[in-house]
């Protein structure tokens, strides 16, 4: 735009020490994670493994038992993400009928629960938890996050644009609103329903406060609290003594792989969703 | 918070629409549908929330509420002088996140424009985006393998005799609000990038042919029409980081030691300290009213300055 050779040269070079800043960092811990135990903890610049091993994932598995967190997290993301991005479907598609009496008080409502940050109500929120008996258990982390605003209005957004025409002329031909909603609308939609999902199994998949105020049992910790045992050198786990650098380093790497594969897909959906915001702004 | 004043509007309007019997039949099964979330949203966010504004003016024990105290809570708070404490490590850390948060993106966003190889345009969006999946563990985890005492980094500078001892950049007080900021800085600057980097290529291309006429340099050409045009994005992301910034949580929780909480415990982080740990629940939900009504007092006060720009 500026057509300028030697700027569009110097630009060149600035993405990438910029993308040598954000890589090296990560780099480092990828080549700890394969170090032995003993050349993780060396001093000096570790950009590839002196041994190649991966003794750091077998104490990860074997005596840290990381697989189970892992699994819990699993569980709640899969569970969690399925059901909010039903959820959100059914309200979006609700807030997208046009002439909705009411349509502006529920707008309303909807635009509230954004602007609550969700720290002014944690404690509040922990007391309802305990009042439904929900404390320690996974089922906590899915109705924590169950639907949330956001992604009603992102689903609205969606349904909006199918032309009205086609809901009229199911509507003649004597079609309910379920079916409507389920062979009409959902098919149509299914891009909307991806950037939801993505979203939120990002969401889920990062979910740190939540699992920290409602989840005590070791059993049922998430993968982001037994990572941060991990990387923080929680003594509670007694195991101190036998996490080197390579453990933690591998357990980051491992927490990594999920986001890795599906980043592709993220990218796409993600920075699309972006690219949408600023025009909107 | 960015929304609060479209959500008044949309009651005010609400009360003057009017309402059809024969249309609430044809809607009725729409409302059954819609009737679960708001139950919802009444259960786990309206119901907690008016619950720490009443909290806030009890005295809360373990056994709940022994009667009303009025605002001996935040009497109690704002006499405190860690309280205070936590007041200016939470807006030293928003300044300092929402500083260099809104304004430096705005440079590799150019840059990126600039680049005419489309392979190494995709690439280096690829690369700056990535951080802003990871969650606050990783990060820290990242940069903590990175930056540890016998580390990369303080290995390469010992070798090269930059220095003499080791960096403690993650137990020395003078690094840790820096820290909390370069970090966030980190993990958001591919969105950011990202943003402003659509925004400039939707800027009408005439404004540089003309100013190419005109003879303009580039640096002319960005600081007279790039910035300019990049205002409105700019107003909307300086808002969104501010905001996010008011709660910062995860980065000073995971970052705490006992040799630089004192500096970074954020207002956030002090309801969890008081509400979850301490069980303090009166304090903490002083806390949090205050940390709502800084916010949205903040929120308002900004998009007032701006709408009239």
């Amino acid at each position: 735009m500026l057509n300028d050779k030697k700027f569009s040269l110097y630009s060149l070079i600035l993405m990438a020490l910029m993308s040598v800043m954000m890589l090296l960092p990560l780099w480092n811990v990828i080549a700890t994670a394969f170090s032995t135990n003993l050349d993780s903890m060396k001093p000096g610049l570790l950009l590839w493994p002196e041994t190649f091993s991966v003794e750091g994932f077998e104490v990860l598995f074997n005596r840290l038992e990381f697989w189970r967190p892992f699994a819990n997290t699993m569980f709640v993301t899969v569970i969690g993400v399925f059901l909010h991005v039903f959820l959100a479907s059914v309200g979006g598609y609700v807030m997208a009928q046009p002439n909705l009496p009411g349509k502006h008080f529920l707008t309303g409502i909807i635009l509230l629960t954004l602007t609550i940050p969700s720290q002014i109500i944690m404690v509040p929120l922990f007391i309802v938890f305990k009042d439904f008996h929900l404390l320690n258990t996974l089922t906590s982390l899915i109705v924590a996050e169950l639907v949330s605003g956001f992604s009603i209005l992102l689903m609205r957004n969606y349904f909006e644009q199918i032309p009205h025409s086609l809901l009229e002329a199911a509507r003649i031909d004597g079609a309910s609103n379920l079916t409507i909603f389920f062979k009409v609308y959902l098919p149509l939609t299914i891009p909307g329903l991806i950037t939801v999902g993505l979203f939120d199994v990002v969401r889920k998949y990062n979910m740190f406060v939540k699992p920290l105020i409602f989840i005590n049992d070791p059993e049922k910790i998430t993968l982001q609290i037994a990572l941060k045992s991990i990387v923080m050198l929680d003594n509670s786990t007694s195991s101190s003594d036998i996490v080197t650098n390579n453990v933690v380093a591998g357990a980051i790497v491992v927490a990594l792989v999920p986001l890795v594969l599906f980043y592709p897909y993220i990218q796409k959906f993600f920075i699309k969703g972006a690219h949408a915001g600023a025009e909107k702004g | 918070m960015v929304l609060l004043p479209d959500a008044i509007t949309s009651f005010v309007s609400f009360r003057k629409g009017s309402m059809d019997t024969r249309l609430l039949k044809k809607y009725a099964p729409l409302y059954v549908l819609i009737t679960p979330i708001i139950i919802y949203f009444c259960v786990f966010i309206f119901y907690p929330l008016s619950q720490a504004f009443y909290i806030s003016i009890q005295e809360f024990g373990l056994l709940g509420s022994s009667g009303f105290v009025g605002l001996d809570n935040y009497y109690t708070i704002f006499d405190d002088s860690d309280f205070l404490q936590v007041i200016e490590n939470t807006i030293v850390l928003s300044l300092g996140i929402t500083f260099f948060g809104f304004t430096l993106p705005i440079i590799p966003a150019i840059a990126l424009v600039e680049i005419t190889q489309m392979a190494a345009k995709r690439w280096f969006q690829t690369l700056i985006y990535l951080p802003n999946l990871f969650s606050w563990v990783i990060i820290i985890g990242i940069w903590m393998t990175f930056l540890s005492p016998a580390g990369s980094l303080n290995s390469v500078l010992i070798s090269l005799g930059i220095i003499d001892a080791p960096i403690l950049f993650f137990a020395n007080e003078d690094y840790a609000r820096g820290m909390i900021v370069f970090q966030t800085v980190w993990k958001d600057i591919g969105y950011t990038t990202v943003i402003y980097f659509s925004a400039i290529l939707s800027i009408n291309t005439d404004l540089y042919e003309a100013a190419e006429m005109d003879g303009a340099t580039v640096w002319q050409k960005i600081w007279n029409i790039t910035i300019p045009q990049l205002y409105p994005t700019m107003k909307i992301v300086f808002l969104i980081t501010l905001l996010g910034s008011l709660r910062t949580f995860d980065s000073a929780y995971l970052m705490s030691n006992g040799l630089i909480s004192h500096k970074i415990t954020t207002l956030a982080l002090y309801v969890y300290e008081q509400g979850i740990l301490e069980f303090d629940l009166g304090i903490a939900n002083a806390a949090g009213v205050i940390l709502l009504i800084i916010a949205i007092s903040l929120a308002l006060a900004v998009q007032k300055i701006t709408r009239n720009k």
